[in-house]
């Protein structure tokens, strides 16, 4: 019965919207702004999802660090030889990097230390370096740094060397030699990429030690019984893997974006609840119009259709604006404010920009989850407003 | 349990289905114990008020059915990318053991509310509304599957482990599989193919006979067979692999969506004819409309179905 | 056309059951034209509603055309208003906020027929009305005898064989009145069957009435 569409009585329905005026917009505006803001957040999550997503796939897939008291502490660089000899062992590869905090602008830049005959322990690192000769890095004492941090330290006046303070509480400046772009902004935008030993001088480290210990396997299979092995030859080492990272992060998120959810569903029942109410409550020009047109050879179900008409009309315009507008709102604003209940590192990394990911699934989504529960908390109404007495306008 | 948003959309729609099934159930009793039909009372006005309602809550369930059915195997498809050895939306149903009796009562409820309507109209059409006291007592028993079905989906994606390792349909479906459908595999496919033609050209002759019963068996069985034959025998044409026979793989990107499509025109055709013809045995009746619909959708999909091993073979020379 | 047979309608109001009507029985005829007379709360008004369909009797058979509408289903009984009844309210009841064409039309927009159909049924009615020009215009922009007119073409829309005038000539001034009785003259000229009930004494004097049915306390007197 619902499925025919009687374009008049469509029509119909939209002139009857219009006529209900300020009732009207009062539930576009908050039903547009429910879709708006669930909208936002189920993009912003999609989107750092896919940059994490991607992220993970370049890291290492065992890292090894040493625990000393609960603590990570540095690893012995004699260890490496041990572990190399391993069956199965592709590659190992000592790091030393950490981060350094920049007190006048608030922010954590990540050190990575670098070696020219070392091949690098991540593939998109490789790519950085292979852009800039190292061997001059080393000689002339500069550093690569991502674009993010190049714009922090302009903003303090450093525009073409940086100098850190050394744990002694000594001056080790370093020229800033280049800077990258990446289209993965979350891993690189806080990133300086600087000479080995410049790394262990502000960090203070000895050059028998490295932070932690990276491990190729050939085979991934096998990476459980490596771990294994490893751990039983030193038990005060660590390992985690790719695919710890990757559960861990997405437990995060969907602990995250769930949450949010069932907090959205606590504003749906509200929303619910508001919506039957208004629907329910007609205003006496409407009931008598009601009973105009039942007496005038309107049956319940004409009525019940104008108002579904109504409702759907509503719904979806709402869908489209909220929709609309969260796509600016995230993709081109940026998502000021909501993006930091998912970053909670926000403040401390320089900024990033959200990559565009939007499907025929998230659409689809939201649309479930807006025009049939709306649509929902208007039917009972509807009925009532379709039962009432036509014969009210003969007295 | 994973609360993807795409779980959290289908379990809040499985509660506003079950709140208002609920209102439907409870008015459904009233009706049906207290209507008389030749009696002009308040009480029977408000009755068949009520029983309007009714109308318009089953039409508001069944016409959000139809897209969430495909929503949730299009769901599933998407789970299979997260859960280990899910190849597509079958490894994903089979990943909790009553996931396939999920599958199915999402099919019988398809065909039982879509029956419900179509009774529903025909006593409103009527001046003396016959069918009123029927289709409340109906709609009562109809409520058990639809109970069952909300209930399965909730247990199925609360229990749905993304971390433990599950099939893939290549296992699934094939003789090697413990389940039931191993079973259909010791039978030639050709037979099953043959039996499939043959229902085909029963359902044809049952609309010559112009006989309701005829036609509500004939088309029940091209229901069934169809299926099977579509497993058995030509799903390994659409994949072009002699021993891919996913019923549900279909329903992916790769092969053009061709499932949504070829399923829509098998329910719409073996539906109106069932459906229709269980009405006019009812009613005493013959509605011509019924069945040429269904004449109409369920050769639109046997030429659909048999166009890919004809082309395989005009192609290669050879059937697989 | 329309036979009522010991027809009782009862409302409960509080503890109280109030009798509208009691034990009513009338025949009218094809093309006829009736005025029921009495006060207000004399059961005028529920008994067009019954009439119509709008409401059920609490016992008795009421038969319009030959069909028992009095046992039809709320929602056939709204297709037969459609089909063979027009309504004439007091106060007119158009539809504010639309305009003269949309209320003319109304009654028919849930037939599912084609617009230009509808307009052009509703452009007839409006010309021999002398409203077409006004079709745009919002019904509340227009003056009391053109509302009265839109009302009227509005009945004729689904070219009734019944009309059904609940008090038309109530807040109406003596022109306005006038013009009325007019249009209900040109109707039942036209062989349409009216049924018109009023307190106003205008009408029980008029020529082309055919009959004067007074009600009291819900009975025919």
């Amino acid at each position: 019965m619902l499925a025919n569409v009687n374009v008049l009585l469509l029509d119909y329905a939209l002139g009857s919207l219009k006529r209900q005026g300020g009732k009207s917009v009062f539930i576009l505006i908050v039903l547009s702004l429910l879709i708006f803001l669930l909208a936002s957040v189920l993009m912003i999550a999609d989107a750092i999802k896919l940059e994490l997503n991607t992220t993970l796939k370049t890291l290492p897939q065992i890292t090894l660090q040493r625990f000393v008291a609960g603590k990570q502490t540095n690893v012995s660089l004699s260890r490496v030889d041990t572990i190399l000899a391993l069956n199965g062992v592709e590659r190992v590869m000592p790091r030393v990097w950490g981060y350094y905090y920049f007190k006048p602008a608030g922010v954590n830049f990540s050190i990575v230390g670098v070696d020219a005959y070392e091949e690098p322990y991540k593939k998109r690192l490789s790519e950085l370096t292979r852009t800039f000769d190292l061997s001059t890095l080393e000689k002339e004492g500069g550093m690569i740094v991502g674009e993010g941090v190049k714009n922090v330290l302009q903003e303090n006046y450093y525009s073409d060397f940086f100098n850190f303070i050394t744990p002694k509480g000594e001056r080790y400046p370093l020229k800033i030699a280049g800077v990258f772009h990446s289209d993965i902004a979350l891993e690189s935008n806080d990133l300086m990429l600087v000479p080995k030993q410049a790394a262990y001088a502000i960090f203070g480290m000895s050059p028998e030690e490295a932070t932690d210990i990276v491990v190729h396997v050939n085979n991934p299979v096998e990476i459980p019984t490596i771990v294994q092995k490893i751990t039983e030859r030193y038990p005060d080492l660590r390992a985690i893997t790719q695919d710890d990272l990757r559960i861990s992060y997405q437990n995060i998120f969907d602990y995250k974006s769930g949450f949010f959810l069932s907090l959205f569903i606590v504003c749906v029942f509200a929303f619910f609840i508001v919506i039957y109410d208004k629907a329910s409550a007609l205003s006496s020009e409407e009931r008598r119009e009601i009973g105009i047109l039942k007496a005038l050879g309107w049956r319940m179900s004409d009525i019940v259709h104008v108002k579904f008409y109504e409702s759907f009309v509503m719904a979806f315009s709402a869908f489209m604006t909220g929709f609309c507008a969260a796509l600016f709102f995230v993709y081109v604003l940026q998502a000021p404010l909501l993006r930091s209940v998912f970053i909670g590192y926000s403040e401390l990394k320089p900024p990033f920009r959200l990559p565009f990911s939007v499907d025929v699934k998230m659409i689809v989504l939201l649309f479930f989850l807006s025009v049939p529960v709306y649509i929902a908390a208007t039917l009972i109404p509807a009925w009532k407003a379709a039962c009432l007495d036509a014969d009210e306008v003969m007295r | 349990m994973s609360l993807t948003p795409e779980i959290i959309a289908l379990l809040l729609l499985d509660a506003v289905f079950l709140f208002f099934g609920g209102i439907a159930f409870v008015l459904s009793a009233r009706i049906a114990w207290r209507w008389r039909s030749h009696e002009t009372t308040e009480l029977q006005y408000a009755l068949h008020r009520q029983s309007y309602l009714v109308s318009v809550i089953i039409n508001y369930i069944f016409m959000l059915k139809i897209p969430l059915f495909a929503f949730f195997i299009y769901t599933c498809d998407k789970l299979s990318a997260i859960i280990t050895g899910a190849m597509c939306a079958s490894g994903v149903v089979n990943s909790v053991d009553f996931g396939l009796y999920l599958t199915l009562f999402k099919i019988v409820n398809l065909y039982v509310f879509g029956f419900w309507l179509l009774l529903n109209d025909a006593d409103m059409n009527e001046e003396k509304l016959p069918f009123t006291r029927l289709k409340f007592v109906l709609f009562m028993l109809f409520f058990i599957p639809l109970f069952a079905e909300i209930g399965l989906e909730i247990g199925f994606f609360t229990s749905l482990n993304v971390s433990k390792i599950v099939s893939c349909c290549g296992t699934l479906f094939s003789a090697a599989s413990t389940s039931s459908i191993s079973l259909l595999f010791s039978v030639d496919e050709k037979i099953w193919m043959m039996i499939f033609y043959g229902c085909f050209a029963l359902s044809v002759a049952a609309y010559g006979s112009r006989s309701p019963l005829a036609s509500v068996v004939s088309n029940l069985l091209l229901a069934l067979f169809a299926l099977i034959a579509l497993i058995l025998f030509f799903s390994p044409y659409v994949y072009e692999l002699p021993t891919h026979h996913c019923p549900f793989c279909l329903l992916q990107k790769e092969y053009f969506y061709v499932g949504y499509l070829l399923y829509a025109l098998l329910f719409a055709g073996t539906f109106y004819a069932a459906a229709g013809g269980v009405l006019d045995l009812v009613q005493k009746r013959y509605t011509k409309r019924f069945y040429n619909l269904s004449l109409f959708f369920n050769t639109l999909y046997v030429i659909g179905i048999s166009l890919y091993p004809l082309s395989y073979y005009l192609r290669n020379g050879v059937w697989l | 056309m329309i036979r009522l047979h010991h027809v009782y309608k009862r409302f409960a109001q509080g503890d109280e059951a109030i009798e509208a009507l009691s034990d009513v029985s009338l025949e009218i005829a094809q093309g006829e034209c009736v005025v029921l007379r009495g006060a207000s709360g004399s059961g005028k008004s529920t008994l067009l509603s019954l009439i119509a369909g709008l409401a059920q009797p609490s016992s008795g058979e009421i038969r319009v055309l030959d069909r028992e509408i009095s046992k039809l289903p709320e929602h056939l009984s709204a297709l037969f208003r459609r089909a063979h009844i027009g309504f004439i309210f007091q106060k007119f009841h158009l539809i504010p906020g639309l305009n003269v064409e949309e209320n003319v039309i109304a009654p028919l927009i849930p037939a599912n027929l084609p617009l230009h159909v509808l307009q052009e049924k509703a452009r007839a009615k409006m010309e021999a009305l002398c409203i077409a020009s006004k079709a745009k215009r919002d019904v509340r922009r227009l003056s009391g005898g053109e509302q009265q007119r839109v009302a009227i073409a509005r009945a004729l829309i689904n070219d009734p064989v019944l009309i059904l005038a609940d008090e038309p000539t109530a807040n109406l001034d003596a022109k306005l009145s006038t013009e009325l009785i007019e249009h209900l003259y040109m109707l039942k000229q036209s062989g349409v069957t009216l049924l018109i009930a009023t307190h106003d004494p205008l009408f029980f004097d008029l020529a082309f009435v055919d009959r004067i049915i007074e009600l009291k306390n819900g009975r025919i007197v």
